[in-house]
């Protein structure tokens, strides 16, 4: 389900890692891939009342119960495509689900010397990397949740 | 009319209102009834039912007195925050009771009985950091989805709702302790 990108830091290859890069409404966003568990079709999410941000339902998935970040939601978007897919991340807490675009995600591999801040308000993040315009937000996984 | 839980092999009888004379330890089974709320499925600890009733049979939905004992009328989908139409042929009114208080909550429709080894109900995830750590014990696989138990003294506690609403999240249950009577309720969903 991933296509990788060319490596285009072949003389780095020992200090750069790699990133997972997917969509949420529309919007490129990465994941280190050692923070991904997998990557699945979406499920349809089962509601838990509750109160905790972002945090709202959980998904099933044979006999694993994984709860849902909405992401989409946190960063005020709306996953696309009629397919979307699961994104499932290792937190502190345990895994987690997200529901994100239906693009097939794509391996990147960073080299740290490109890693710059990521000034941004609206995610937690390890930082960013600047892809032609873009700027690339790197999500913090182990950040997500612990703040409203 | 029997439920199959994914857990287990476990089987269950449905039938409410049975004695709960059971002799608790570490390995018994526990019995909860499967309750639909709101298009969710809930789960109530068989040992604080003492009935599920038809609207038509309960009378008055404000406060239904079976043999004498008042069940306080519990808005449960207002406290959980979700929609409910709840006017369905299949409503049922769920009488509660657990040490010394009563209460009655009105779900789409009762499922049945299910009889699970303790470990067997799953834990809340650790990422649900609510208030809502009160309101369920944990949650049981259930067809294809799952059942969230509840926590039958938030549900049965008064008070809980102004607490939760001014932002408190620690809150203790504050039963009201009276004296616990018998009911021989024999009326049956």
């Amino acid at each position: 389900m991933l296509r990788t990108r060319q490596n285009h830091h072949r003389g780095t290859a020992r200090q750069s890692y790699q990133l997972l890069v997917f969509f949420v409404g529309g919007r490129r966003l990465a994941v280190k891939a050692v923070d991904v568990s997998g990557i699945s079709q979406w499920a349809e999410p089962i509601p838990v009342a509750g109160r905790t941000p972002f945090i709202t339902s959980v998904v099933r998935q044979g006999k694993t119960v994984l709860p849902v970040f909405d992401l989409a939601a946190s960063l005020r978007l709306t996953v696309q495509g009629s397919s979307p897919l699961c994104l499932r991340v290792k937190h502190s807490l345990g895994e987690m689900a997200m529901c994100i675009d239906e693009e097939i995600p794509v391996l990147h591999t960073l080299d740290p010397a490109t890693l710059q801040t990521y000034h941004g308000k609206d995610l937690p993040s390890d930082g960013s990397y600047t892809n032609g315009l873009d700027e690339i937000p790197i999500l913090s996984v182990s950040q997500l949740g612990s703040t409203e | 009319m029997r439920l199959v839980t994914e857990n287990e092999e476990n089987g269950l009888g449905l039938g409410v209102r049975e004695p709960m004379t059971r002799i608790v330890s570490p390995a018994s089974p526990s019995r909860f009834l499967i309750l639909l709320l709101g298009g969710r499925y809930l789960a109530l600890d068989a040992e604080s039912i003492q009935g599920a009733l038809t609207i038509k049979v309960v009378g008055s939905l404000d406060a239904p007195t079976i043999h004498g004992r008042v069940y306080r009328a519990i808005n449960l989908a207002d406290r959980l925050r979700i929609s409910n139409n709840q006017g369905t042929a299949n409503s049922r009114i769920v009488l509660l009771s657990e040490r010394g208080v009563q209460g009655s909550i009105r779900v789409t429709s009762v499922q049945g009985w299910l009889e699970l080894h303790p470990t067997q109900v799953l834990p809340l995830p650790p990422h649900f950091r609510g208030p809502e750590r009160r309101w369920y014990r944990g949650m049981i696989l259930f067809e294809k989805s799952i059942a969230l138990v509840l926590n039958t003294s938030w549900v049965l506690d008064e008070q809980v709702t102004s607490i939760e609403d001014s932002g408190g999240q620690e809150g203790i249950p504050r039963l009201v302790v009276a004296p616990k009577m018998s009911v021989n309720n024999s009326q049956a969903c």
